[in-house]
């Protein structure tokens, strides 16, 4: 994207001041999204991007500077701003730049851009045809397609020159059930860093009959009960809450500002035996999978929990650099607009032993949890709480009735810990998280397991 | 570098036979600078330019966008963009539409704060992280101390004969506190945002987050019960934006919100009065025209209870019929999505009752400072929504004991129905503001 001369200049150029590193990073973005909501294709967007940030980092504070201009004035310019933050005086030097190649995690089978339009809007027709089949009380379809191919340079004063493609794809059904005054919504939307291959595995109708299904189902709903309860969470759902209520303030910055409830726990048990947990940026095709993170650290699989023991955080460059460990290769961000920041890629819980049907049988009373609508935590506190989208009543070992306005909220150490059973499934979500101002698309798994005692949120008796 | 106005018309230009073509444009530069431990955690430096196009043939819509385009490839976003209309579905409601002519609103650029130098901004920052720290011994450190501002361009163009432009300046202040007694943390936020920073205090911002944190230490999970509640600024804006998917009339034509058949209902206590008016110069949403050219406007969407109707875009008021107009809200995130109905400055209007009348009205009640998951916990569809709470006990005129892991559960309309006071004390948050609000009687979940 931009020859290694003009790249070596502006590194030069940003440690102008010193600084313990430069880095510049030029990303190109192709994108093409298409709408079809009320039975019709509403909208088709393509868009191209492009732009270049240029950072320089003195132990934990950097300055940043951005431009979607690629042209040397407009680099050299953002050089400046970005070290002008910088106290020192002494000029920083800028190794030879080198190329460093990954293993190839997120090669596209057959690549979206080979695709044309109108097939992609077909698939967007397979959704609205098979949701509104699936029952006459769906009342309203809305599928998303979405693609984009990003291709970004990262360049640093060290001399690592990293040239990575990313290709992401996307399906989202989202589908409106009404009965009598009730209405109810259903989602599904299976997504990963893939070629549209991706669509052959999760194919459209699927989707839309999941999220179909989801919908329709949870007319039956009664108000959910309140209080303290035992609660079993299905596979793919405890990943959003591993992600959620522990995964935050596992974040290398939470921990440095002192704003991590799990700081000063590493090598404790501070989740049940049971738990294994990992954050791997490593797997094939992952939602949030890479070769390279957005600072040019190798990908890699961090292991966080062994037998409910804390085994370390997710680092940065600028945190590992301070606390003399090696960077995990998390440093991630939104684009070019943004500098880094410590962020999860794929973060699961690993599966267990038990047979998940068993473990609904031995649970006497409780809510079971099928669809997670997202949450929040408070990484300080680790104080939580989830909105429950897809949830039913267990009676004597059986799922019965579903249940709707249900939310959990508890603190991560306090239910990890209550984790008593662990499936021997294993189920993958794909979400986007939200964090300081940027989304990055993540990924979580988890298989089936129990949570002793929870408090569940609710309107009913 | 075409200034962003000739961008527009260049692509305008290149509309071809009778098809509608419409170019919206946008720069800005942007500076955030943050503080930590007495030094500069991070300062970025942003300058962003762009341009997207929707075309409309025969009732196909198509959009498309590029980052810093030049005169040529503005024209070639206009192709991009009719090849993608040719691949959708006609729809006999869209349409661009007609230029209006509206006031200018010369109030929302502050140039002096234009102009505010990168060195003040960091001393700004470093001031305000040593302002925090040092106003309890149990707040030594934040989570986040910053500073920002922005100033901005846009322009449309279109062939329905729309050609405007306008700027604007925004700065803001934003601090998290940790407060720490023992092996307890509990954590304060405050904001302010205004036209510049040469007009912005900052140092309530640092005291209300202090003083936000250290309430909250030593709190409990209370057993459940029904009370009283008086729902703070903070806790309140965060259903703001649950009704304003409510309140979109696209929600409601496409059968997806729970107010499509309420109009001219008394959904709400006649205390509530909820309000769109993106000419208000103290909110920080106010412009004089939406993302399609429409001038902005007033729109009271509650009055005294009763639901008056719905925010619209140009799209949605032709669909509606019955000689419904846009109301000024077509909305972007920017040049990379079509306009679709969002909010300006969107309020609850104010009452008569200052915050301490309010709280006494709510004897044996709980003040709720902080809801989380309203994103996930509350759907605009059926009304439904279940969150969690922070908050202080409220007895004897006073605020007491701090409260941890309550849930609320409830329904948008039982909510409203339920206001039994509205405070006079109206404070915006991005573009949506609220004063306090009295809940004669909620559920709080606990133990």
């Amino acid at each position: 994207m931009l020859d290694r001369e003009l790249v070596t200049e502006v590194l030069a150029a940003a440690r102008r001041k010193g600084g313990d590193f430069a880095e510049v990073f030029v990303e190109e973005r192709s994108s093409t999204s298409i709408r079809l909501d009320d039975g019709r294709v509403e909208e088709l967007t393509t868009g191209l991007d492009r732009g270049a940030g240029v950072r320089v980092a003195q132990r934990t504070s950097y300055g940043y500077a951005y431009s979607n201009k690629l042209d040397r004035d407009a680099l050299l310019e953002a050089a400046a701003a970005a070290s002008a933050a910088l106290r020192g005086d002494a000029p920083g030097t800028v190794v030879d730049l080198t190329d460093r190649f990954g293993p190839g995690t997120n090669r596209a089978g057959r690549a979206a851009d080979t695709v044309a339009a109108s097939d992609k809007v077909g698939w967007l027709r397979e959704v609205d045809e098979v949701a509104r089949g699936h029952s006459p009380e769906v009342t309203q379809v809305t599928g998303i397609y979405f693609d984009s191919l990003q291709r970004r340079l990262i360049a640093a004063s060290d001399g690592r020159w990293i040239d990575e493609e990313r290709p992401r794809i996307r399906l989202v059904a989202q589908v409106v059930a009404k009965r009598g005054d009730v209405i109810q919504t259903g989602w599904d939307g299976p997504a990963a860093c893939a070629g549209v291959e991706f669509l052959d595995a999760h194919p459209p109708r699927v989707t839309a009959e999941r999220a179909a299904t989801r919908a329709v189902t949870m007319l039956e709903s009664i108000p959910a009960p309140a209080g303290e309860m035992a609660v079993v969470v299905a596979n793919g759902c405890g990943g959003v809450l591993f992600h959620e209520a522990v995964g935050h303030p596992l974040e290398a910055d939470a921990v440095d500002k002192e704003a991590s409830v799990y700081r000063a726990l590493v090598g404790e048990r501070c989740a049940s035996e049971l738990i294994d947990g990992v954050d791997d940026a490593t797997i094939p095709n992952g939602w949030g999978s890479y070769d390279f993170d957005d600072e040019g650290e190798p990908a890699q699989r961090t292991e966080l929990f062994r037998d409910g023991v804390l085994q370390g955080f997710l680092q940065d460059r600028l945190r590992a650099a301070k606390i003399g460990v090696q960077p995990t290769g998390n440093g991630r961000r939104e684009s070019y607009a943004s500098p880094p920041i410590v962020r999860m890629t794929n973060t699961n819980i690993l599966p267990g032993k038990e047979d998940p049907d068993q473990i609904l049988r031995s649970t006497a009373h409780g809510i079971y949890v099928r669809g997670l609508g997202g949450g929040h935590v408070n990484p300080a506190t680790g104080d939580f709480v989830f909105g429950v989208s897809e949830g039913y009543l267990i009676e004597d070992g059986h799922v019965t009735t579903p249940v709707r306005g249900a939310n959990l909220i508890g603190r991560a150490i306090e239910v990890m810990s209550s984790v008593d059973v662990v499936g021997s499934d294993f189920e993958t979500w794909e979400g986007v998280c939200g964090k300081d101002g940027q989304s990055a698309p993540v990924g979580s798994g988890s298989p089936t397991l129990r949570i002793a005692k929870i408090t569940v949120g609710g309107t009913g008796a | 570098m075409p200034e962003i106005g000739a961008l527009v018309r260049a692509a305008v230009e290149a509309a071809d036979g009778d098809e509608q073509v419409e170019a919206y444009a946008e720069e800005g530069r942007q500076t955030e600078v943050s503080a930590l431990r007495n030094e500069i955690e991070g300062m970025t430096f942003a300058e962003s330019r762009g341009l997207g196009v929707r075309v409309i043939r025969d009732g196909q819509l198509g959009y498309a966008w590029a980052a810093d385009p030049s005169e040529d490839e503005a024209r070639e976003t206009v192709w991009r963009a009719r090849e993608n209309a040719a691949l959708s579905e006609s729809d006999e409601h869209n349409g661009l539409p007609a230029a209006e002519s509206f006031e200018a609103m010369p109030e929302i650029f502050r140039e002096q704060s234009a102009t505010v130098a990168a060195d003040d901004k960091v001393r700004m920052a470093l001031e305000l992280e040593a302002y925090s720290v040092s106003r309890d011994p149990r707040v030594s450190k934040v989570d986040l101390a910053q500073v920002g501002d922005a100033v901005s361009r846009v322009a449309i163009a279109s062939t329905t004969g729309v050609d405007v432009e306008y700027a604007r300046t925004d700065a803001w202040a934003v601090v998290v506190t940790l407060a720490v007694d023992g092996d307890e943390t509990q954590t304060g936020f405050s904001y302010a945002i205004t036209r510049g920073l040469d007009a912005l205090t900052w140092e309530p911002v640092a005291d209300e987050a202090v003083e936000r944190a250290v309430k909250m230490l030593g709190a409990v999970k209370p057993p459940t019960a029904k009370l009283p509640v008086v729902l703070d600024p903070f806790a309140a804006s965060s259903f703001l934006g649950v009704l304003a998917g409510a309140l979109n009339a696209e929600a409601v034509l496409k059968g997806r919100s729970l107010f499509a058949d309420m109009v001219g209902r008394a959904v709400g206590s006649d205390a509530f009065t909820l309000v769109d008016d993106g000419r208000r110069l103290d909110g920080p949403g106010a412009c004089p025209f939406d993302g399609e050219g429409v001038p902005s406007g007033r729109t009271e969407l509650f009055t005294d209870g009763t639901l008056n109707g719905f925010l619209h875009d140009s799209y949605t008021a032709r669909r509606a019929g019955d000689g419904q107009r846009s109301t000024g809200n077509a909305k972007r995130g920017g040049y990379r999505s079509t306009p679709g109905v969002g909010t300006s400055n969107f309020f609850v209007d104010p009452g008569e009752l200052s915050y301490d009348q309010l709280l006494t009205k709510a004897e044996g009640g709980v003040l709720i400072m902080d809801v989380s998951g309203v994103h996930s916990g509350a759907n605009p569809i059926s009304g439904e929504f279940s969150v969690g709470a922070t908050g202080l006990r409220f007895q004897g005129g006073a605020t007491g004991e701090p409260l941890r892991e309550m849930t609320i559960a409830s329904t948008l309309p039982q909510m409203l129905a339920g206001i039994a006071g509205v405070g006079s004390d109206l404070r915006f948050f991005s573009s949506v503001g609220t004063p306090s609000i009295l809940i004669g009687e909620m559920t709080l979940a606990g133990v």
